[in-house]
């Protein structure tokens, strides 16, 4: 990857979040192109920092995730388990010697609930100085190749 | 007798994993560590051998559950829940569902009839095609070796004109028709779609199904590039308004198509000129009124008349107006001008189910040209990405030839192996006695009207949903 690329951000979102629809979506894609790569789930506790990891292994140099706000998970404590699994995660990058940085996630708001198009440029604008990834080498291109890979034992 | 027609499907498996209907969202923390875990019990071994499909994040459990909810009901705190598939939610819009989308990719994938399970959970009623209900009376009485036995059901059909009666010369032979036909095997036509992420190898694709399955792919003349030379008489060239050259290529087109237009004589004199073996359709979209123009054309000596509805499957005018009442009225018209057998009528547009077909051609029509359902065989989820710019999530156009065309007569075998189920549950051997054949169906407008009419209107209002 050349140092004059954008970063590529691997977003994960709940479907539940406030307007996160296909149309804000696809606005987003056109936005940024290759440089994002968004994943829908239909709740942010469905999320696994293999998820994240796998993400950052394959073709992102950061795996950022958008949760409810605290209280208002549908499934009662999904976003709390997120938080936690990204703390989690990102403890784990950081004793391989990576940037804290390239894993985060970001709580919208219960007051004043942000568009998904809002958050995500917020994220980017946080990215815009990050480094390549040392994972992704030299070699590796934007995209993932796709394999299904096993990960049994791999699990949290 | 001819040799049986049979389309030989093979399984084509996706090149993305297919997008699931509901996920699985399994919590691990709090896990009371059961020595007998729900997880080891489920039957499909979803949990035993899980993966990550990190191209679009799918993980392999999704696509292997079957649904019975067993680990949810069963894991004692409660760890294990279903939710919908946001991705599943957004595939196609009101018309073509991820329902419909789902099921064309099962069929293109096996070449099987999809089977729902005990019970039937489509509507029983709604607009255009649901508002039809077929005659099944003879499954009381199947065929004595079932659909593909030795009785043989006819699905063929024949595109121009018919004649009215045979005329023999002074020696009693037979007079050559004056009117050459198109023998296709099934009554369905592929058609270019509107939209999608089409290559030349998409095209070569279609172009190789549509040479398999004996029927022809309808593209816009420019379209036909080299690569698609070989293809050239399955091929269903469209014309477009202004001046073209199509026939610069050895081996004869013979059907082609020109789009209706005031001057449309002319446009349909220039074709011929250049192309003069082949069968000329009119394209017409359906819109109020368009039964006149279709007579006016069919007196004018046009065999073929195509009468394109909306993608979904409505008038350009009136979205009141459903393809299938339009065939109906047009079918009619012409039935009462005496000239239904003058020619032949293709109807498209809207055309999303195997079912389709029939109720289609039990409206009148004698064949169908179907587009997306095509481009849905190719994994597409009808999201209009390429409309935009967007790339394509499933990079059809990056898919060989080979594994387009092999897709495509999965669906068209699904589909014919389910006109075949249809029409032996109708007892009618013979697609072209299907035609206009309303006898064979109960519409639920005239239901609706001739069993609650007398009782008088309902006030706007007070309608039971």
């Amino acid at each position: 990857m050349t140092s004059d690329k954008k970063p590529v951000l691997a977003l994960f979102y709940c479907q539940n979040t406030h307007a996160s629809g296909e149309d804000e979506r696809q606005a987003l894609e056109q936005k940024y192109g290759d440089s994002l790569k968004l994943f829908p789930i239909p709740c942010s506790g469905r999320l696994e920092p293999l998820h994240l990891l796998k993400a950052l292994e394959d073709f992102a140099d950061a795996g950022y995730v958008i949760t409810c706000p605290e209280g208002a998970c549908r499934y009662f404590e999904g976003n709390l388990r997120a938080k936690k699994r990204v703390e989690r995660t990102r403890e784990m990058i950081k004793s391989i010697g990576l940037e804290e940085e390239r894993i985060g996630f970001l709580i919208n708001s219960k007051e004043g609930p942000k568009p998904l198009t809002d958050l995500a440029d917020e994220i980017m604008d946080r990215l815009a100085n990050l480094p390549p990834s040392p994972v992704l080498g030299p070699s590796v291109q934007g995209r993932a190749t796709g394999s299904r890979q096993r990960s049994k034992g791999d699990k949290v | 007798m001819p040799s049986k027609y049979m389309i030989h499907t093979k399984q084509t498996p996706h090149r993305f994993k297919a997008v699931t209907e509901s996920g699985i969202i399994a919590w691990e923390e709090g896990c009371l560590k059961c020595a007998v875990c729900v997880k080891k019990g489920c039957v499909y071994g979803v949990y035993e051998d899980r993966g990550l499909d990190t191209r679009q994040m799918m993980d392999s459990i999704d696509n292997q559950c079957m649904n019975c909810l067993r680990c949810v009901q069963g894991c004692p705190k409660e760890l294990i829940h279903k939710s919908v598939n946001p991705e599943y939610k957004a595939i196609g819009d009101s018309y073509w569902t991820p329902d419909i989308v789902a099921k064309l990719w099962y069929q293109a994938e096996t070449g099987k009839i999809p089977v729902s399970g005990a019970g039937y959970p489509g509507p029983f009623s709604g607009p255009g095609f649901d508002s039809m209900w077929t005659d099944m009376s003879e499954i009381v009485r199947p065929t004595r070796d079932g659909i593909h036995g030795r009785e043989y059901i006819s699905t063929a059909i024949d595109l121009g004109k018919t004649p009215n009666h045979l005329t023999f010369n002074e020696n009693g032979d037979l007079e050559r028709d004056l009117h050459p036909l198109i023998d296709i095997p099934l009554p369905i036509i592929m058609r270019n779609p509107d939209f999608g992420s089409l290559s030349e190898e998409t095209l070569k694709g279609w172009a190789m199904a549509a040479r398999g399955l004996g029927t022809f792919m309808a593209l816009p003349g420019n379209m036909i590039t080299e690569a698609l030379e070989d293809f050239r008489s399955s091929l269903m060239p469209l014309i477009g308004p202004g001046p073209q050259e199509i026939d610069k290529g050895n081996g004869a087109i013979r059907l082609l198509e020109v789009p209706w237009s005031e001057g449309w004589e002319k446009a349909v004199d220039m074709a011929r000129q250049q192309s003069s073996s082949a069968q000329v359709s009119i394209r017409l979209p359906l819109h109020e009124g368009v039964e006149k123009k279709v007579i006016s054309l069919v007196a004018s000596g046009i065999s073929i008349i195509h009468l394109e509805a909306t993608p979904h499957g409505r008038a350009t005018d009136h979205a009141s107006l459903f393809l299938k009442d339009g065939i109906r009225s047009v079918h009619q018209a012409l039935v009462e001008e005496g000239i239904r057998d003058g020619m032949t009528l293709l109807a498209s547009g809207g055309l999303s189910m195997a079912e389709h077909v029939a109720k289609s051609i039990i409206c009148g029509a004698d064949g169908v040209m179907v587009d997306f359902p095509i481009l849905i065989a190719l994994e597409c989820r009808m999201c209009r990405r390429c409309t935009k710019g967007l790339s394509c999530p499933v990079e059809i156009e990056a898919a060989p030839s080979s594994w387009v065309a092999s897709r495509v007569i999965n669906l068209v075998g699904a589909w014919q192996n389910q006109l075949l189920e249809m029409m032996g549950a109708m007892g009618i051997r013979d697609v072209r006695r299907l035609r206009g054949e309303v006898g064979r169906a109960m519409f639920f407008e005239e239901l609706d009207r001739t069993t609650f009419e007398s009782m008088g209107k309902v006030e706007e209002g007070c309608e039971l949903e």
